[in-house]
């Protein structure tokens, strides 16, 4: 079918809804006949007793524009197909035709929440075709930036999982504490969210006297602002007997989803990047790995309190990252048009949900041959259906909160 | 770069591999064909030496002339990222046995690749689309897939209403390259 | 008045804050149909205005503001309408007011700007200060449509759907960059050019995404589009006159 531009009709600018023809706007009915796979057949058969239920793409607990077609029997939530794809904006196919500087601005938007992390991954894959040394200030403010949007997404997170159970007052709180990280780092990005600070071989400019302020104001009260933090959480028995026990993930249940990140380590797996496979500087840096769940695996209640112990190692790290922070450029010279070697690269860094990678073929030319990207959001996805069987409505959303899922990672 | 790593996989797989087990910066390379996806990954996976347990990427690759699936494994054995090009998939019918036996949690990974390239991925329970509309006729990832700016070059593309652009009447040549210059 | 089991009445003691009590209790019943009570009266000992008049029940001092011009209790505006008891006015400019200072966005955050809008409705970036506190999840119960995020071709639908199920009056806020005209995904083969192809929008805010602020003063823009939608408030009009019914 050959499209040329000005072909087909040019509907009247007056109408609104001049690009909306009849294929936008229809759902598909629910069961879908004919099933097309064997999954779809399996799901789409109703026994007796049972029903579905939509969670639209529009609900407030879905941390964004998520589907969700339970299929429930009275509360009790027999089986749950996920449908993705409402926020899928073809960044890989974007990124195949930008230049290597430009892909940088691209991927920010996806894992909105910490996007430096998806800003890292790319930039790692890039500097080894490039065969790039980055100097190791820069390093380090990679790091420190890095370690303080990790700090920031978790504590979001707090806040989130609180406000999909219902409360309220958390997710108050945690924004106070991300408005400050995040004006922190506008001193020195000059955004508040998508920051498009890496650079290939380096990052953009170095740290300025601001960011310096904020953060050393940040830093004399943030252990214990943390700690208060938690304490609104932890203690409270609603909470704590909404997340206890609803969807227990195992370890080899884990692995074998492809976990990554938090989820895997709240299962018992000591998995983390910066461990296993270390990048940058953090060999230097000395921090623990939280690991929770080894008998038998974690719950939700386990997934919330690893991640609320990662904000005290990130602190931690934060604090090394000051008092060694060595002295430097912050970004190696590279030439405007860069084109690689022809090759292949994968670069991994742990993201506060997880393995975030990229691999990026490059075929000697300005723009990548393919870049993909693996969000570790999207993997951890599919645990939802897995854990929520046999689960109420309700411990839904305990699941998939606890799960921190970020639908800009989840759809690309 | 564990040169002891190219060493066990070349005398392991020595009859599977296509090319030359590649090694550079932290990433050992091995290629292999589609049919002998299954058995290498089921080796990796299992034995107790190589005991690559984390699936860490699922991707699938448009050459132009054929298509590849790669994977990305981690082991607690080696620093090295190993990666596995399935390669030589041919373009009209590119099918794949699909790792959702081992890894369960290949599936939506392989549902990805099916939607952007319509790689068919044998055994995959839940082969259908998860990103486009489940109507959608075309791949967007293929090479042969333009965006909407050369919606007309595009045999697979323009599907939509919205994807074919609208030119302005008077966007001549003459026009558009007057406006560039200036 | 208390009577104590054998029939005698029990002594009362004098409780000097509240004055005498009533002795009898017969005294308060009606002797006949047509008697009439004498009030109790028990006198306030325990606090009094310095106003003489506070309690004399003598109704409201002026009844119209003319009665007050050139006098001293006309110093600032907010003392006119303090004098009165009620505000005259028509009905007609309060809706107007009340519709501008009570918002209520639906929760319609698709993306990164969905960070922002959250952003700025809580603590730091208060936008409960305008009346926007409860974003409802329900599109029927809502005002305003803030789009916060990029819209794709499989959403579009779904927020149609919403759009339509909005009851009327409503508006639309188009946040961000990729909706006021898709932003940095313009050449994407899955996303929508800008919600304008698919609804009216009110407000634009650009940005990627746009501060708290940008998005605070976007709505104060929208209050005032509320606000002069209807003519009322001609001195800052903004459109011309929609009819009365709607």
């Amino acid at each position: 079918m050959t499209a040329s531009p000005g072909t087909g009709q040019h509907p009247s600018m007056d109408d609104p809804r001049i690009m909306l023809d009849g294929q936008i706007g229809q759902f598909e009915t629910v069961p879908p006949y004919p099933p097309r796979t064997e999954r779809e057949s399996e799901f789409y058969s109703l026994r007796d007793g049972e029903m579905f239920l939509n969670m639209g793409p529009q609900h407030p607990a879905t941390h964004g524009v998520l589907r969700v077609v339970l299929k429930i029997n009275g509360e009790q939530v027999v089986d749950l197909d996920p449908v993705l794809g409402y926020l899928h904006r073809g960044v890989e196919k974007l990124c195949e035709n930008s230049d290597y500087h430009h892909i940088i601005s691209q991927v920010d938007p996806l894992e909105y929440v910490s996007s430096l992390f998806t800003e890292w991954a790319p930039v790692m894959a890039f500097e080894q075709l490039l065969d790039v040394q980055v100097p190791r200030r820069a390093e380090y403010i990679r790091v420190l930036t890095g370690e303080l949007l990790r700090i920031s997404s978790h504590i979001l997170y707090q806040g989130w999982i609180a406000l999909d159970l219902g409360g309220l007052t958390p997710i108050l709180y945690s924004f106070i504490e991300r408005d400050e990280i995040v004006e922190m780092l506008a001193a020195i990005t000059g955004q508040r969210m998508l920051f498009n600070y890496f650079r290939i071989g380096g990052v953009n400019g170095d740290l300025n006297h601001e960011f310096m302020s904020r953060l050393g104001d940040w830093m004399s009260r943030a252990a214990k602002q943390h700690e208060a933090n938690i304490g609104l959480l932890n203690e409270n028995e609603i909470f704590v007997r909404r997340m206890r026990d609803i969807g227990r993930l195992d370890r080899t249940t884990a692995l074998r989803m492809a976990t990554s990140g938090p989820n895997l380590r709240s299962a018992g797996v000591p998995y983390d990047v910066r461990r296993a496979h270390p990048y940058s500087v953090y060999p230097e840096l000395d921090f623990d790995i939280p690991v929770r769940g080894t008998n038998g695996g974690g719950d939700s209640l386990d997934r919330y309190l690893l991640r609320m112990d990662e904000v005290r190692e990130s602190l931690k790290i934060i604090d090394q990252c000051l008092h060694n922070m060595p002295d430097g450029p912050v970004m190696a010279r590279l030439p405007r048009l860069l084109r690689p070697r022809p090759g292949r690269a994968w670069a991994a860094v742990e993201a506060p949900r997880g393995l975030y990678g990229t691999y990026v073929i490059s075929d000697g030319t300005d723009q990548p041959f393919r870049m993909k990207i693996h969000d570790p959001s999207f993997v951890n996805m599919q645990l939802v259906g897995l854990l929520m069987k046999g689960n109420l409505i309700a411990d839904t959303m305990a699941v998939m909160a606890s799960l921190d899922p970020v639908m800009g990672g989840i759809d690309k | 770069m564990d040169r002891p790593l190219r060493t066990r996989l070349e005398t392991r797989f020595a009859d599977k591999l296509t090319g030359p087990v590649r090694q550079r910066h932290d990433q050992t390379e091995i290629r292999i064909g589609p049919g002998d996806l299954i058995e290498v990954m089921t080796a990796l996976h299992d034995e107790p030496e190589l005991c690559f347990e984390l699936l860490a990427d699922l991707a699938g690759v448009d050459t132009g002339d054929h298509m590849q699936v790669v994977y990305h494994v981690w082991s607690a054995t080696t620093p090295d990222w190993l990666r596995v090009i399935a390669d030589g998939l041919p373009r009209d019918n590119p099918r794949i046995p699909s790792l959702t036996g081992l890894w369960p949690g290949a599936e939506w990974m392989e549902r990805e690749t099916y939607d952007m390239f319509g790689i068919i991925f044998e055994g995959n329970r839940d082969l259908r689309r998860i990103y486009m509309p489940p109507d959608y006729a075309s791949f967007p990832l293929r090479k042969d897939f333009y965006l909407p700016d050369d919606a007309a070059r595009s045999p697979g593309g323009g599907v939509r209403h919205m994807e074919q652009t609208v030119a302005p009447v008077q966007a001549t040549e003459r026009v558009v390259r007057r406006t560039v210059k200036a | 008045m208390a009577m104590t089991p054998d029939g005698r009445e029990a002594a009362i003691p004098e409780d000097p804050a509240v004055g005498p009590a009533a002795a009898d209790l017969s005294s308060l019943v009606a002797a006949a149909p047509g008697d009439v009570m004498a009030p109790i009266v028990v006198a306030n000992t325990l606090w009094t205005s310095t106003n003489p008049g506070a309690y004399l029940g003598t109704g409201p001092a002026f009844t119209h503001l003319r009665d007050l011009e050139g006098s001293d209790l006309l110093l600032s505006d907010t003392a006119r309408w303090g004098q009165l008891e009620v505000i005259p006015t028509k009905a007609d400019l309060i809706v107007d007011l009340i519709r501008m200072n009570s918002l209520w966005p639906l929760l319609s955050g698709l993306a990164c700007c969905a960070i922002e809008m959250m952003s700025a409705a809580t603590s730091k970036n208060d936008m409960d200060r305008w009346g926007m506190f409860p974003f409802r999840a329900s599109p029927r119960q809502a005002d305003v449509l803030i789009v916060a995020g990029t819209l794709t071709t499989k959403m579009a639908g779904p927020l149609l759907r919403l759009w339509e199920q909005m009851p009327e009056p409503k508006w639309c806020v188009a946040m961000g960059d990729c909706t006021c005209s898709g932003g940095r995904y313009k050449r994407s083969y899955s996303t929508i050019e800008g919600i304008d192809r698919l609804m009216p929008v009110d407000v634009y805010v650009p940005g990627c995404p746009p501060r708290p602020e940008g998005l605070i003063y976007g709505m104060m823009k929208l209050g005032q589009l509320v606000k002069d939608r209807r003519g009322h408030w001609p001195e800052h009009a903004i459109i011309p006159n929609v009819p009365q019914d709607v």
